[in-house]
């Protein structure tokens, strides 16, 4: 029994000290949508205890993880198959994609004695100097537990520091405001031009209703009036069946103008609350933080 | 400066409300047999236009009575006697004068004449008399009443329907289902 637990100590200190002495040899498959200047060459002087070989064929065998089932599995052979035939214990796959200000970049590491998939990450942030070099960096020190000081300074130097006491030049109470005020102002405020143009043209077009229903109540109005008078001071009898028709008809239009009025005019009012409430929920958010980390979910994590 | 903004704010308001007020519908002229219809009074009708009228003890106060059919229930008739009392506290008859229909608009001259008690009531007989025609249809003004105030007060001037009497050319009784009385207000 002592003799075995000896034996068993003794393998655990050689394959720990074997393991430590073991090097990471890397397939690294990039996909890049614009040239990214001197990556290999990065990653080959900042993890010198690593072995990394180019792969630029393949990288359309890796990609999108969001539409795939069991993403930990999803490429088991191939991946096994690449380990065998480059003579590498991982695959990193690295996809960076520019959208204006801002980059998006996947992360995605097989392990090709499983075939499985056992890290994988996803972030989105703004573009800054050397960022898409850096982000690599940290991904890959992450991976490996390579920790560099700089590489994660240079990711806060583009944070703020105290993001509560910025003064935000666009808020959602802003565009709520803005709309109270003016429907559509808000949207258009908040740079959305086509809903600005809907709420303008709807309330417009209702306070246009509410402007020509109150034109036509006045007219009728005045006409009751004016017919309520001549048919009060008349005692001929054909000037007074001629006035009281013109005055029901009159009095019957003012009573469907008014209506029609209030129906238009709660139709306004409510659109307006609508039109502001809507432009506080599409108003500029701020942004608190200039990155946000994906958050993986914790199968595609475990691979 | 807020404050006149409320005064703005307020006045708007005002403007807005005043003007789309709904008008009571007040269609109530004498002569109109709707008007008595939705007030329910019967017809053939007995009327006085105006149906009230306010006055100085300067001005002379003059009141129209008219007869009303209904439209789909006309009756020719040639003679009318009417009783009206009156309000003589503040109120002395001054003239009394045939209407317009009577006279069918001053082509025929008809028998006309009244007799007053002195104090408060006037009767009044007229008789279509014509060449050609016998009797007279439709609604119209039989007699203009002029009364001179001497005193304030208010009051109406009424008919005795259960005294008053239409018939036609051959005698016959009309019946008279309704009546309205006026307001007079010497101020």
């Amino acid at each position: 029994m002592k003799k075995s637990l000896i034996i068993s100590v003794w393998l655990l200190i050689i394959g720990k000290a074997y393991s430590l002495d073991l090097e990471p040899t890397i397939l690294v498959l990039n996909q890049f949508d614009r040239q990214v200047p001197k990556v290999d060459s990065t990653l080959i002087s900042n993890f010198s205890k690593s072995f990394f070989e180019f792969e630029s064929t393949l990288n359309q065998l890796f990609g999108e993880l969001d539409q795939v089932d069991n993403p930990a599995a999803w490429r088991m052979e191939l991946v096994k198959e690449l380990g065998i035939k480059h003579n590498v214990n991982f695959i990193l796959f690295n996809r960076i994609k520019h959208e204006e200000k801002r980059f998006f970049m996947e992360g995605q590491l097989y392990n090709t004695r499983s075939g499985g998939l056992i890290h994988h990450r996803k972030i989105d942030l703004a573009n800054y100097v050397g960022g898409q070099i850096n982000e690599l960096n940290l991904w890959v020190g992450n991976v490996f537990n390579h920790k560099n000081r700089e590489w994660d300074d240079n990711r806060e130097s583009i944070l703020f520091k105290n993001p509560e006491e910025f003064e935000h030049q666009k808020t959602p109470m802003g565009a709520a405001m803005r709309s109270l005020i003016v429907p559509g102002w808000g949207q258009a405020y908040s740079g959305k031009k086509t809903s600005a143009k809907i709420w303008a043209g709807t309330e417009s077009s209702l306070s246009l209703a509410i402007l020509i229903s109150f034109l036509n109540f006045d007219k009728a109005a005045t006409g009751y009036l004016t017919n309520l008078e001549n048919y009060n001071n008349t005692d001929n009898e054909k000037e007074v069946e001629l006035y009281r028709a013109q005055a029901e008809s009159d009095w019957d239009d003012h009573v469907k103008f008014n209506n029609l009025m209030i129906a238009f005019a709660g139709a306004t009012g409510t659109g307006w609350i609508a039109n502001s409430i809507h432009a506080w929920i599409v108003g500029p958010k701020p942004l608190k933080n200039i990155y946000q980390k994906w958050d993986p979910p914790s199968s595609a994590e475990s691979g | 400066m807020k404050n006149l903004h409320g005064f703005y704010l307020i006045f708007a308001l005002w403007l807005v409300v005043d003007s789309c007020t709904i008008y009571k519908k007040e269609l109530d002229n004498p002569v109109d047999h709707k008007a008595n219809d939705e007030q329910g009074i019967g017809s053939p009708t007995l009327v006085f236009y105006p149906k009230s009228q306010t006055k100085s003890l300067s001005d002379s106060v003059l009141i129209e009575s008219f007869i009303v059919f209904k439209p789909d229930s006309m009756e020719p008739f040639a003679g009318v006697h009417l009783q009206i009392e009156f309000p003589n506290s503040f109120l002395e008859l001054d003239t009394i004068k045939p209407g317009l229909f009577i006279t069918d608009t001053s082509k025929a001259t008809p028998l006309f004449t009244y007799s007053y008690d002195g104090e408060n009531i006037i009767d009044i007989y007229t008789f279509f008399i014509d060449t050609v025609k016998y009797n007279i249809q439709g609604t119209g003004h039989i007699a203009d009443l002029v009364f001179t105030p001497f005193n304030t007060g208010t009051d109406s001037i009424r008919y005795n329907l259960k005294f008053c009497e239409m018939i036609d050319y051959n005698d016959n009784i009309i019946d008279l289902n309704g009546d309205r009385a006026a307001e007079v207000i010497i101020q």
